[in-house]
């Protein structure tokens, strides 16, 4: 009975318990709850800056006619579709490589692919920025090789700048999600995969059959960190674009948006919430789909 | 429930919060400035604060230089957040967005009406920053377009001086092509990112995004299509080196890449930055469309001093304001000499500088041809949405290069205003 108390509903009334979580409650609330409801309460006003009044649903039926929301939800979902697969599939084979113990430095090899991700985020674009300008080290390069003929407008031209924005996250995460993958590679017995090889199953059909079902788990995990890290993408966008979100809007994201309705634009903070809040929409959705799409069906 | 066993635990909890709350005073008699561009602005109010200084010692200066996307981004993030503390005394903001700061953050500019005589500045600059029936800021510089060019590389060319003057946009290309094939070099830099190019021209003929009223003025505005038809015409013939964003514009003309810069006289100090160059730059009227209303004069930017109401050093930088800016003639001499600034005091103009030749230019008088041209700029309303409208611009840049017709173009940045301006 009194082990029973205590863990159960005795709990409620334990005061040190309370104030041992008070201050990170306080904080949540100030920081977290707060916020929240604010900004929801925020997407039902329009008006300049802080000049707000109600408005019903005006920003919602506003983001049905905005040329330029539609174009940043698209580049968003492009990013998305584009480069997480990409960036998924990189990851899971370079874990794979760099799992095998015969490989000769491979403590190397990780800390290089891992480093990225621990790099600046400006440091990083800025550097991007210059590598990738017109008579930058990569079209030198290129055209070194023989590979193209002119340079690639990489930041001038809106396909290409897209390409970039694509090519500059992936270096930086890839290194990220592949640790977890390694770890958890770690993980599995080793016994599964010599019993595999007595049998005579090839290296391939070993990485999709055994490896690929086995880190399930993990590669739920990382998609949907990887989801929502896309669908908020913003400081590489700001920093190879100068803040536009340039060419054409070709690379403008919804949080890039934001911004710009925020800090750039005349200032309406009503409306730049609804963009935020169609992004806590369209993660939440992802994440669902994703679970569900992984959920255990051998039941 | 014995209080005596919670009360350590609530006073470490007080203490721990006490010692978070912990401030330190600010400095006393000390004016925070933001600013951007170290060759014109930064330097310009250094001169101003040396100058104040002299007077009243008691006085310093901490001139912060950033970026001016960033330092319009900056101010816009600490008035929204509502902390003075985040902001400086006086900051520098393009005449664009004077309005939309002043309209949309309401009591956050202290009026300077009571103390500056705003009779002696340029009644358009006032205008600008006057909002219902109060006039905030210190009106500072113009920006009256000019096309700077490379004597050298056009002597080569086979082009003299009197040959830039007075041109039309399409003369100005027929030139450009010849500058290529006789030296290599491309007529001019330009930044697909960036409408200000489209701002000059449209300018030029009298027109903006927006009509007297304010209302969008994009698809009727045939000084926006003849800019925009200017510009594929600029892209088509090839005369141009592309630059991403603004630091690698300024490079196309500093490395000696271009022959040509057409933008606001501010950029003077930029240019005059390469000592090397001395001698090999003159200064032209800006080409002129062909159609109604066309001039050779236009204006790019601009900017003023705003003093924020929540400074704890307002006297003291409204003082310092009306002393220099309003009153100091002299001041005015030695930033047009040595930085190239048009400022908008008229009194200023009386002055000797404005006379005076100068070397860099090979001994062209260009300042009083940048004052008579300032008196040509057709006036426009910017209205408050000019960051929305040149976003709209650029996105649809490239499409115009890629042949999409003018009049499809301008439906489409249409669009996007119609969209953005609510």
């Amino acid at each position: 009975m009194a082990l029973a108390r205590r863990g159960g509903i005795g709990r409620y009334y334990n005061v040190n318990g309370w104030l041992f979580v008070a201050p990170a409650l306080g904080l949540i609330a100030l920081f977290m709850i707060y916020p929240i409801v604010w900004s929801l309460w925020m997407s039902f006003q329009s008006g300049r800056g802080m000049m707000l009044k109600f408005a019903g649903f005006a920003n919602i039926v506003r983001l049905w006619n905005d040329p330029v929301f539609i174009k940043a939800l698209t580049n968003t979902l492009t990013y998305f579709v584009v480069q997480v697969p990409i960036m998924i599939l990189l990851a899971l084979i370079l874990a794979s490589l760099l799992n095998n113990p015969k490989l000769v430095g491979r403590g190397f090899f990780r800390t290089a692919i891992f480093l990225p991700c621990v790099t600046s985020l400006v440091a990083y674009s800025v550097l991007f920025k210059g590598m990738f300008a017109l008579d930058g080290i990569v079209n030198s390069t290129l055209e070194a090789i023989g590979l193209i003929a002119s340079p690639i407008p990489w930041l001038t031209h809106p396909f290409w700048a897209k390409t970039l924005v694509i090519i500059a996250i992936t270096w930086r995460w890839t290194g990220y999600n592949m640790i977890f993958y390694l770890a958890a590679m770690q993980n599995i017995d080793k016994s599964i995969y010599e019993v595999a090889r007595i049998d005579g199953v090839p290296a391939w059909a070993r990485f999709t059959h055994i490896t690929i079902p086995l880190l399930k788990p993990v590669i739920l995990f990382t998609t949907i960190i990887s989801t929502i890290g896309t669908i908020q993408l913003f400081d590489e966008v700001y920093n190879l674009t100068e803040g536009k979100g340039g060419p054409s809007n070709a690379t403008l994201t919804l949080s890039l948006y934001i911004y710009n309705l925020t800090f750039r634009f005349m200032p309406n903070f009503g409306y730049a919430a609804t963009v935020s809040y169609v992004i806590v929409v369209l993660v939440a959705l992802l994440a669902c789909l994703q679970f569900f799409a992984a959920r255990e069906r051998d039941r | 429930m014995d209080m005596r066993t919670y009360l350590p635990r609530f006073a470490a909890i007080a203490l721990a919060g006490a010692s978070l709350l912990a401030v330190t005073a600010a400095e006393a008699k000390e004016i925070t400035i933001w600013c951007w561009d170290p060759n014109f602005n930064v330097a310009i109010m250094k001169e101003a604060g040396a100058r104040y200084t002299k007077t009243h010692p008691d006085v310093t200066f901490n001139i912060v230089d950033f970026a001016k996307a960033d330092v319009e981004q900056k101010l816009q993030t600490g008035l929204s957040s509502g902390t003075a503390d985040a902001l400086p005394d006086i900051v520098l903001i393009e005449d664009y967005g004077a309005q939309k700061y002043l309209q949309s953050f309401p009591g956050a500019f202290a009026p300077l009406s009571g103390t500056v005589d705003y009779s002696g500045f340029a009644p358009y600059k006032v205008e600008l920053m006057t909002l219902d029936g109060q006039v905030y800021g210190m009106p500072f510089d113009s920006g009256v377009t000019g096309l700077y060019y490379r004597k050298d590389y056009l002597e080569q060319a086979g082009f003299k001086p009197e040959d830039m003057q007075g041109i039309t946009w399409d003369r100005f290309i027929e030139i450009g092509k010849q500058v290529e094939a006789k030296t290599g070099k491309k007529m001019m830099g330009l930044d697909p990112t960036d409408a200000g190019l489209v701002r000059i021209i449209m300018q030029s003929a009298g027109q903006w995004y927006f009509d007297k009223e304010g209302k969008a003025n994009i698809t009727g505005n045939a000084a926006l299509k003849a800019s925009l038809e200017t510009i594929n015409k600029i892209m088509a013939a090839n005369i141009y080196k592309p630059a991403a964003g603004w630091s690698d514009w300024v490079g196309t003309f500093t490395s000696g890449d271009v022959a040509t810069v057409i933008t606001g006289v501010w950029i003077t100090g930029t240019v005059k930055a390469q000592p090397d160059q001395s001698g090999k730059w003159g200064v032209a009227p800006i080409p002129a469309l062909s159609i109604d209303g066309a001039t050779h004069a236009s204006n790019l930017g601009g900017s003023s001093w705003y003093v924020l109401e929540g400074s704890a050093e307002k006297a003291e930088a409204i003082d310092f304001l009306n002393e220099v800016y309003a009153k100091d003639v002299d001041f005015y001499q030695t930033i047009l000499t040595d930085r190239g600034a048009v400022g908008s005091l008229l009194a200023a103009r009386g002055g000797a500088a404005y006379g005076e030749a100068d070397a860099f230019f090979g001994g062209e008088k260009v300042w009083q041809n940048f004052s008579d041209w300032l008196a040509k700029v057709p006036s426009v309303n910017y209205g408050v949405f000019t960051n929305e409208a040149d976003t709209a611009v650029t996105a649809q840049l490239p499409a115009l290069q890629q042949g999409t017709p003018v009049d499809d173009i301008l439906k489409a940045i249409d669009a996007e205003v119609s969209a953005q301006v609510q």
